[in-house]
């Protein structure tokens, strides 16, 4: 998980990147800021003209969180740019691929098409919420038991489609599955990994092994 | 995107207020957000209709459906009372785009999506819908464009709700500055040559609040099938919404509408006459089909969607007669 509040002399690839260009020193990390410091984002330079700015809040990952936005502003954009949350990843940016599947309100959406601003007051959750105290969700334990992917890019946005399946269905059959995840992608296509992935994660909640 | 003002009213009533001169009312934002994107649509001001209560609802009288505008798609394809009393539109629902996009996007939203073309998205292309003169469809890419009334402009209207409804006479509830109004879903879609810049009959500032279907006859059945390039994430090549009631064991009342063919969704008087008092088996579903193609005007790269939008039509027909006989009455 990503502190914001303790730098670590490690540096990240993303870490290097922020540092490399001073647009993006100064616009990098605006938010994720604790509830009692809430108020205290700093402002990147797009965002000084007041009329522009709106103060955002809303839970993520179930802590609460305030950040200054753009109303132009997607909810992707304000998680990996300005939440540092960069699980949910930007591909097509037009909701064709499901990269940047996120929950809103318990609901699985592209977060690409999801307005910032739709977001006062109402929980999203992001693949960093998963894993609970270091022990990962059933989904992920799954998706690594399985080998359920490739290259990785896809399998953020999948894993939170499969965790909205899981939490609306049991025991889902392989063709709700298939249509439960049709709005993801994985260009490498691991899909039959995918599958033996539900169908462990399925178990693994249920109890058994 | 560019910045622009977020208002968030409490009734549908604020909402229409508030949306003046260069707002424009956002439901799940599907379309809206990729229009403005890529530069196509530059509001000043978005009216959300996240808040307004009252839109979200399906409601089920002896009057028929009530289909609230923010009602989901994902809603819409899993509610019992639509699968029964409007299975046609059901079907509608469950085919299009993804579980992602359908958990966002609305019954109105889809009704006033704009066109896919790519020339018309493309922000280089200044096409004839875009203030332009001409249509790069014509002679550029058009595998996926009209081959009927395409003299103009070559779009395919996208909604598949919209033949749906016409399947089942729905109505439009609107709310605009001059109040409230009713409008058949036939005269909802506008002809490029009637406007190019709209594709269906809102004036500035209204809202379609509701979506009305009457109850079905006894004995009628109806159905949507679209064929896709893929199953999920695509607009239909071809799609086709059929309605008809038995009379007896031949077909009465039918309608046929036709989607993804033309810039408007089609209604083909003739293929529903082609079907009206026959037996509608095989045969006639395949004589049906054969009538609604007739008269294509493909372009060069779209000639298969003659013999597809045929077997579409044919086995919407098929599934349309399947219900209606195992319907009571």
């Amino acid at each position: 998980m990503q502190q914001h509040d303790e730098p670590t002399e490690r540096v990240s690839r993303r870490g290097f990147l922020r540092g490399a260009g001073a647009s993006l020193a100064a616009g990098g990390v605006v938010g994720a800021i604790q509830s009692d410091k809430a108020g205290t984002a700093t402002v990147e330079p797009a965002l000084q003209n007041a009329a522009d700015v709106v103060a955002l809040s809303f839970v993520l990952n179930g802590k609460p969180v305030a950040v200054k936005v753009r109303t132009g502003f997607t909810l992707l954009e304000t998680l990996r740019d300005h939440l540092d949350h960069t699980g949910a990843k930007l591909v097509c940016d037009y909701g064709a691929c499901g990269a940047c599947t996120v929950l809103l309100d318990g609901v699985a959406v592209n977060s690409c098409l999801v307005l910032a601003v739709e977001c006062q007051g109402r929980k999203v959750e992001t693949i960093e919420g998963l894993a609970v105290d270091g022990k990962l969700h059933p989904v992920q334990e799954a998706f690594i038991a399985e080998d359920a992917r490739q290259c990785g890019f896809c399998t953020p946005g999948m894993i939170m489609s499969c965790k909205s399946l899981l939490d609306r269905k049991a025991a889902p059959t392989h063709q709700e599955t298939a249509e439960a995840l049709a709005g993801n992608i994985c260009r490498c296509g691991t899909y039959f990994n995918i599958q033996r992935a539900v169908d462990r994660a399925a178990k693994a909640k249920a109890g058994g092994r | 995107m560019k910045n622009f003002d977020w208002i968030t009213p409490a009734t549908a009533k604020e909402a229409v207020e508030a949306c003046t001169a260069g707002r424009t009312f956002m439901g799940g934002g599907t379309d809206l957000v990729t229009l403005m994107k890529a530069g196509l649509v530059e509001p000043a001001g978005l009216v959300s209709l996240s808040r307004v209560t009252g839109l979200d609802a399906i409601a089920e009288d002896g009057e028929g459906l009530m289909l609230g505008a923010r009602v989901t798609l994902a809603a819409l394809a899993e509610n019992t009372a639509v699968a029964r009393r409007a299975p046609a539109v059901a079907d509608s629902a469950r085919n299009t785009a993804t579980p992602l996009v359908r958990n966002r996007a609305t019954v109105g939203g889809n009704l006033c999506q704009r066109p896919r073309c790519w020339y018309f998205r493309h922000p280089d292309y200044k096409c004839s819908k875009k203030g332009g003169d001409t249509c790069y469809a014509i002679e550029g890419e058009n595998k996926y464009h009209a081959i009927f009334e395409n003299t103009t402009c070559n779009i395919v209207h996208p909604s598949n709700l919209g033949p749906a409804f016409m399947a089942h006479d729905a109505e439009l509830v609107i709310l605009g500055p001059k109040g409230e109004r009713k409008l058949s879903i036939h005269e909802f879609w506008v002809r490029p040559e009637e406007d190019m810049k709209t594709e269906i009959a809102l004036d500035a500032g209204e809202l379609i609040t509701r979506v009305d279907l009457k109850p079905m006859p006894a004995r009628t059945g109806s159905a949507f099938e679209e064929v896709n390039e893929k199953q999920s994430f695509d607009w239909g090549l071809v799609a086709a919404a059929v309605r008809l009631t038995l009379d007896g064991d031949k077909a009465a009342d039918v309608r046929i509408i036709l989607g993804a063919v033309a810039p408007v969704p089609l209604r083909h008087a003739e293929a529903e006459k082609a079907l009206t008092g026959r037996v509608p088996d095989e045969k006639a579903a395949l004589a049906a089909a054969e009538k609604a193609v007739e008269g294509a005007t493909p372009l060069r790269d779209n000639h298969y969607k003659i013999a597809m939008l045929k077997a579409c039509v044919k086995n919407a027909i098929l599934m349309a007669a399947a219900r209606a006989r195992k319907a009571g009455g």
